[in-house]
């Protein structure tokens, strides 16, 4: 019932031994003690714990934290390089995309991933590539700007 | 207090936590660690709506190896509850609705908890149910609490023992008779609203620890730390003093994390843990239906109006389905009384607001407390009549609406409002009267617009205080009661004290709730903490700045009334002398002679409403029935697909008359927040029961709203008409921001397509069948 | 959740063999999107999962030499939604794979695990049926093929038996000329579950009398996903906007709904009509165009 993995995350390697039947999410939280990432539902449709395995997006609540083991995970806090705050975590502040907070973890992976292979999202692409993220506090409408401004900083980081 | 020309407050500051928010550095309960010696709780819960307890059989799970504590009803069977002590911590004898805990388990692992719940046996022997409101009232219904007549009540809950009528709010103001004479239009019909719930994306989650002197300590998510110690205290019997509620972040509240529902259990069990820390986090599902949810209504509503659209009279009769139990819900009923007709000036009114028991979830306060329920019959009502009497809703609004000095329904006079004009400018931005084009074939668009009005719910003397600390670097420490669940609290207060102190936002750091800590807050619920905890911070921030003030002015030889501080230094307007705050705020200063002044700043300050007034219970009229109404309207343009029944919508607008913004943008994201639940509640959300067995208690089958479901474009209008005892003005916006909205979208749904929706939610199917209805009513198809 | 044992075997054999051995309480295991959540909810309480995503093949999707697609029975949503043979001769099956859920959630989804789910809402499905794929399965007795038609035999009921796994979907190419669409209805605008949902293809057929041929399949409005033979065959005799109607009713009639907590039956029925017709209409003005 026990499983030996090693695997990394936000770039450091870890060899831990799991239980079969614990998530990733539980892995991260409770073992690893990343607690950025959060559990909203456990069902895979709040996407709060959303986190990326191999640089895309999953919903770490339906991954066991066995499946991991050889993969390369990145959770909220591997967002920031060196102290400096990716685009959409810097968006998000300066356009008020955060309010209760609990949901951002998942939206800022979601939407850096949506980023990563879409880098000028249309609106609707933005909206649809949140879909599986639900937020009650804001209405959305701050976290798709939060998306939009990022693409425009990031296109504007890569041409300088 | 006088109003000078500010520097923070009015302007946008982003957020103080938001770079903890976005790099996962902030912490809530369950981020918190307890090491391997916690303990993980579950509650074993009836499965019926309505029982008798016959026999609990324990031990086959305490012989499980690895649980550490199991509780029941037997264990703590006081009760408790915020205006009616009505409330078991574990179901003692009856269980009263589907989901009531009726045992606690605390075990090594979360899966052993599990298996031990399990393995508890309850003997149950069932019930009659009551599972509609007006069912519920009648003499028929059986009796959910036998001994209402016998809880403890606040004084202003009038509840009807032998009856299962909790609480009974009635308005009898003007001359019905007349009221009727006067009108040339008499229209009555019924409207429905289910139970919703408040879907905080964090579930509620506690950990209670008890060392060995007895000391409880409970971290919790929640929205009122003091009010919970003060439930939690008293049921347990113990001192206040000897209960610490601690609140990290709190991810989302709404009204469901306000009083206490689950924690007690938590603080139970760890009681009987040894000293050991005890978690109990709600899954989804049981957030969906044990803790607290929206009360359902069923509101009838007769009105008479002339027919230039004068409001003559109104006859009202709100059922609440409020729950299995209603120590919370009553003061909801009560709201609604009190406000019962709407933001409008009515003379002639009859209205009854009834607080039911049900064997449903219990109903508690939601943003909006009782507002958004009913103004989805009173916004629809009036729109339905103004039709018939072939007027302009907007129009007929604007007559009817209350203007300053106007009397309410209760008898008070209305404070100065800027109820018209968020109206006119609702309608404005929405392009009233102006048609717009459907996006493709079987599409039709429609506008509508609903006004609102709503005061802080809450006892006549709740309380705030707040207290200002100085660092030796120059930066202050400012203690609150009131928790930040994402509304902007921290913020606000951060604000408002630099304004008061006259030093930069930087230089405040705000910290979250502590009770044996941080002074004390009544619950931050009302929408009343801009308004009442900022009253108390404006206080503290003077009383330091008057320390600060008079140590230099001594020091200086100078009038006190010469200086002031600046942007963190205090400076003389007499000898434009300058000198920072650094070091002077915690170690004083030396006067010329060698000797010292001053000493470490503390400013403290406190705020409470001292003029409400008790009503008549027989005519629910007195001088001051509340501290005052935020007002506002909403406007909204939908899109209906005439074959599916989809509703789209296109646009939404937000018009409140907030006193003044602390801070225009967070008003705005509040606008926007509240705008989008009510539009979610009113397209897509139900608890659904069956017989009490709520039926939907996961997000697969309880939608909300997502990204793509937002309008597509969303207006925010801020009306500043000061408040005359808020700071720098304000009042509350953070519930009023969803109260219209579903009313606005089905007066913009009738616009488009001509189909009423009469109950809650709106969704595509009931719009296909009454498309279906009203084409078969043509006999076209 | 109640605790459970994880095994990860390298072949076919060896997979199957750990299904037989644990009576009947091992569950093959894809993306655990829908087998975790019932175990969470204690609707299921396996001994072990065995995860099928090592085994050979499970996990490609490609086309094959016989112009036939092939999709592992562990390939994700993505996986098939976005690729670029996909997009290009199945578009219907890119619609339906990518119409689930969200993105993240359709990087662990798989179509095998949507088929052997056996939902009648399965979105993968009524595009596959279309398209009439293959399902092949390998079990204790070797190898078998079976017509996706007759791979389900009502909700949660597959034709896998004890021990058997589906290893890969083969979908052969459309007619020239085909153009397809999935039309899907759910409470909220994308990622729900279908309250309903329609797939439509339809391609040039001169032999047909309105030139045209069609499948049709629906979801989420009978035990199974199914397809609407009566709307296929009238719209092959006609499909001028009286034709179009006429079949559409024909799907409606076709659907054996139930009222459950997402819809009521006679909702569900009429969707299926405007689904259809909408979907008959937006393949027949692009076939016109192109
Ligand atoms: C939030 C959320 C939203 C969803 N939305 C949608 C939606 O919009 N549309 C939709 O169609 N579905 C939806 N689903 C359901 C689910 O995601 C899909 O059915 C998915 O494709 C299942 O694939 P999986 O790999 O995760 O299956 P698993 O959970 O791994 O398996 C599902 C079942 O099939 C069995 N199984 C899996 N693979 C095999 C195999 N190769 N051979 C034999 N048996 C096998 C398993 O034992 C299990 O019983 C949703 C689920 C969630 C959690």
């Amino acid at each position: 019932m026990r499983h030996e993995i090693s695997f990394t995350v936000n770039g450091e390697r870890y060899d831990i031994t799991v239980q079969s039947h614990h998530t990733l999410l539980q892995v991260l939280r409770e073992q690893l003690v990343l607690t950025g990432t959060k559990n909203g539902c456990s069902e895979g449709e709040c996407g709060a714990c959303t986190v990326l395995m191999d640089g895309e997006p999953v919903n770490s609540c339906l991954v066991l934290g066995v499946e991991a083991d050889g993969h390369e995970i990145i959770t909220v806090e591997g967002l920031a390089t060196d102290g400096h705050l990716a685009p959409i975590q810097r968006t998000m502040v300066e356009l008020g995309g955060t309010q209760c907070g609990f949901c951002t973890p998942g939206i800022l992976i979601a939407a850096h991933a949506l980023l990563q292979r879409n880098p000028n999202p249309s609106e609707q692409e933005i909206r649809e590539g949140l879909v599986g993220n639900l937020c009650r506090c804001t209405g959305y409408m701050r976290i798709i700007a939060a998306v939009r401004e990022a693409a425009r900083l990031q296109q504007a980081d890569t041409l300088n | 207090m006088t109003i000078k020309k500010t520097t923070i407050v009015g302007q946008s500051f982003q957020r103080v936590e938001s770079n903890a928010k976005v790099t996962g550095a902030a912490q809530y309960v369950d981020d918190l660690q307890f090491g391997p010696n916690l303990l993980h709780g579950r509650l074993k819960r009836s499965p019926l709506p309505h029982a008798l307890i016959k026999r609990i059989d324990v031990s086959k799970a305490k012989a499980l190896p690895g649980v550490r504590v199991v509780v029941t009803g037997q264990d703590y069977p006081g009760l408790t509850g915020l205006y009616l002590s009505d409330r078991p911590i574990f179901a003692v004898d009856r269980v009263r609705f589907v989901g009531e805990p009726v045992a606690g388990v605390a075990a090594e692992t979360p899966e052993l908890a599990e298996k031990a719940c399990d393995l508890i046996e309850v003997e149950y022997e069932e019930l009659p149910g009551v599972f509609d409101p007006e069912y519920g009232a009648s003499p028929e219904a059986p009796l959910i609490h036998p001994n209402l007549g016998e809880y403890a009540c606040a004084p202003f809950i009038f509840r009807r023992p032998g009856t299962n009528i909790s609480n009974w709010f009635k308005v009898r103001k003007g001359n019905m008779e007349q009221g009727w004479a006067e009108a040339d239009y008499i229209y009555e019909h019924t409207y429905r609203v289910p139970q919703v719930q408040h879907v905080p994306l964090e579930t509620h989650a506690t950990v209670a620890q008890v060392d060995g002197n007895g000391k409880i300590t409970l971290w919790s998510s929640s929205q009122s730390p003091f009010a919970q110690r003060n439930l939690i205290a008293k049921s347990l019997g113990i001192s206040h003093s000897k209960l610490r509620v601690i609140t990290p972040y709190v991810g989302g509240g709404f009204g469901s994390k306000a009083g206490v529902s689950m924690e007690g259990a938590c603080v139970a069990m760890a009681l009987k843990a040894k000293g050991r820390p005890v978690k109990l986090v709600m899954s989804r599902a049981e957030e969906f239906y044990t803790t607290f949810v929206r009360q359902g209504l069923v509101a009838k509503i007769k009105m008479g109006m002339t027919k230039d659209g004068r409001i003559t009279a109104m006859q009202n009769t709100y059922y609440w389905d409020a729950g299995a139990y209603t120590e919370y819900g009553v003061n909801i009923t009560r709201a609604a009384g009190y406000s019962s007709t709407g933001p409008y000036y009515v003379p002639n009114v009859h209205a009854d607001s009834l607080c039911v028991y049900t064997n449903h979830p219990i109903g508690g306060a939601m943003r909006g407390f009782g507002m958004p329920e009913i103004h989805w019959a009173i916004e629809q009502h009036i729109d339905r009549m103004a039709e018939h009497l072939g007027l302009d809703p907007v129009q007929v609004r604007l007559l009817n609406c209350l203007k300053d000095g106007q009397e309410t329904v209760t008898g008070m006079p209305m404070h100065p409002t800027g109820l018209s004009q968020c109206i006119q400018k609702a309608a404005e931005a929405i392009g009233w009267g102006k048609p717009s084009q459907p996006s493709g074939p079987h599409k039709r668009r429609g506008k509508g617009i609903a006004a609102m009005w709503k005061a802080p719910a809450m006892p006549p003397n709740p309380g705030s205080a707040a207290t200002i600390r100085f660092n030796e670097d120059g930066t202050c420490l400012v203690n609150i009661g009131g928790v930040d669940m994402g509304q902007g609290t921290l913020t606000i207060a951060a604000q408002l004290a630099a304004e008061g102190l006259g030093i930069p936002i930087e230089d405040v750091r705000v910290n979250t709730v502590d009770t044996d800590y941080s002074p004390y807050e009544w619950q931050t619920v009302a929408s009343r903490i801009t308004w009442s905890m900022g009253n108390a911070i404006l206080a503290a921030a003077e009383e330091a700045k008057m320390q600060i003030i008079q140590m230099v002015a001594e020091v200086w030889g100078e009038n006190p009334q010469d200086l002031d501080i600046i942007d963190g230094n205090v400076v003389s307007f007499a000898t434009e002398e300058s000198i920072p705050l650094k070091n002077i705020v915690v170690y004083g200063m030396q006067k010329p002679d060698g000797t010292w002044v001053g000493g470490p700043v503390v400013g403290k300050g406190r705020f409470m409403p001292t003029y409400v007034t008790p009503l008549d219970p027989e005519t629910g009229q007195g001088p001051r029935a509340v501290v005052h109404f935020t007002t506002g309207a909403q406007a909204a343009e939908v899109e209906v697909d005439e074959e599916t029944g989809e509703v789209r919508v296109i646009k939404l607008v937000s018009a409140y008359d907030v006193g003044k913004a602390i801070n225009p943008d967070m008003v705005k994201t509040q606008m926007e927040g509240g705008a989008v639940q009510g539009m979610s509640t009113a397209l897509l959300e139900q608890i659904i029961l069956k017989n009490g067995q709520p039926l939907n208690p996961t997000f697969t089958d309880y939608r909300i709203a997502t990204a793509v479901d937002a309008p597509l474009e969303m207006e925010d209008i801020i009306v500043e008409v000061p408040q005359d005892d808020g700071p720098f003005g304000a009042r509350g916006i953070g519930e009023h921001a969803m109260v219209p909205t579903a009313p606005a979208i089905a007066n913009a749904v009738r616009a488009a397509v001509g189909v009423e929706i009469d109950s809650m939610p709106i969704t595509s199917e009931k719009v296909w069948r009454a498309l279906r209805e009203k084409r078969g009513a043509n006999g076209n198809r | 959740m109640q605790p459970f044992d994880y095994v990860k075997p390298k072949t076919l054999e060896e997979a199957s063999a750990l299904l037989l051995q644990h009576n009947g309480q091992a569950r093959p295991f894809a993306g655990c999107t829908d087998l975790l959540i019932r175990i969470e909810r204690g609707f299921l309480h396996p001994d072990v999962v065995v995860d099928i995503k090592a085994l050979p093949g499970m996990r490609e999707v490609a086309v094959q030499p016989d112009g036939h697609l092939r999709i592992g029975a562990a390939a994700t949503m993505n996986q098939v939604a976005l690729h670029p043979a996909v997009l290009e001769r199945w578009p219907l099956l890119a619609e339906g794979c990518a119409s689930v859920a969200s993105y993240q959630l359709r990087n662990r989804a798989t179509v095998g695990g949507n088929l052997c789910n056996a939902s009648p809402a399965a979105d993968s499905a009524p595009a596959l049926l279309c398209y009439e794929a293959v399902a092949h399965i390998f079990g204790p007795a070797g190898q078998r093929s079976v017509p996706l038609e007759q791979f389900f035999l009502g909700p949660g009921k597959t034709v896998l038996e004890r021990g058997e796994l589906l290893t890969a979907i083969t979908v052969p190419p459309p007619a020239p000329g085909a153009v397809g669409h999935f039309l899907k209805l759910g409470r909220t605008a994308v990622g729900d579950i279908s309250v309903v949902s329609v797939a439509v293809l339809g391609w040039p057929d001169l032999g047909a009398p309105s030139g045209t041929s069609w499948h049709i399949a629906l979801g989420a409005v009978a035990p199974t996903p199914i397809r609407a033979a009566e709307a296929e065959r009238l719209l092959g005799q006609d499909a001028s906007p009286a034709g179009v109607e006429a079949a559409s009713r024909a799907a409606a009639a076709a659907a054996r709904p139930i009222d459950d907590i997402r819809a009521s039956a006679a909702y569900r029925t009429d969707m299926v009509r405007v689904l259809t017709r909408r979907g008959v209409e937006r393949v027949l003005a692009e076939m016109r165009a192109s």
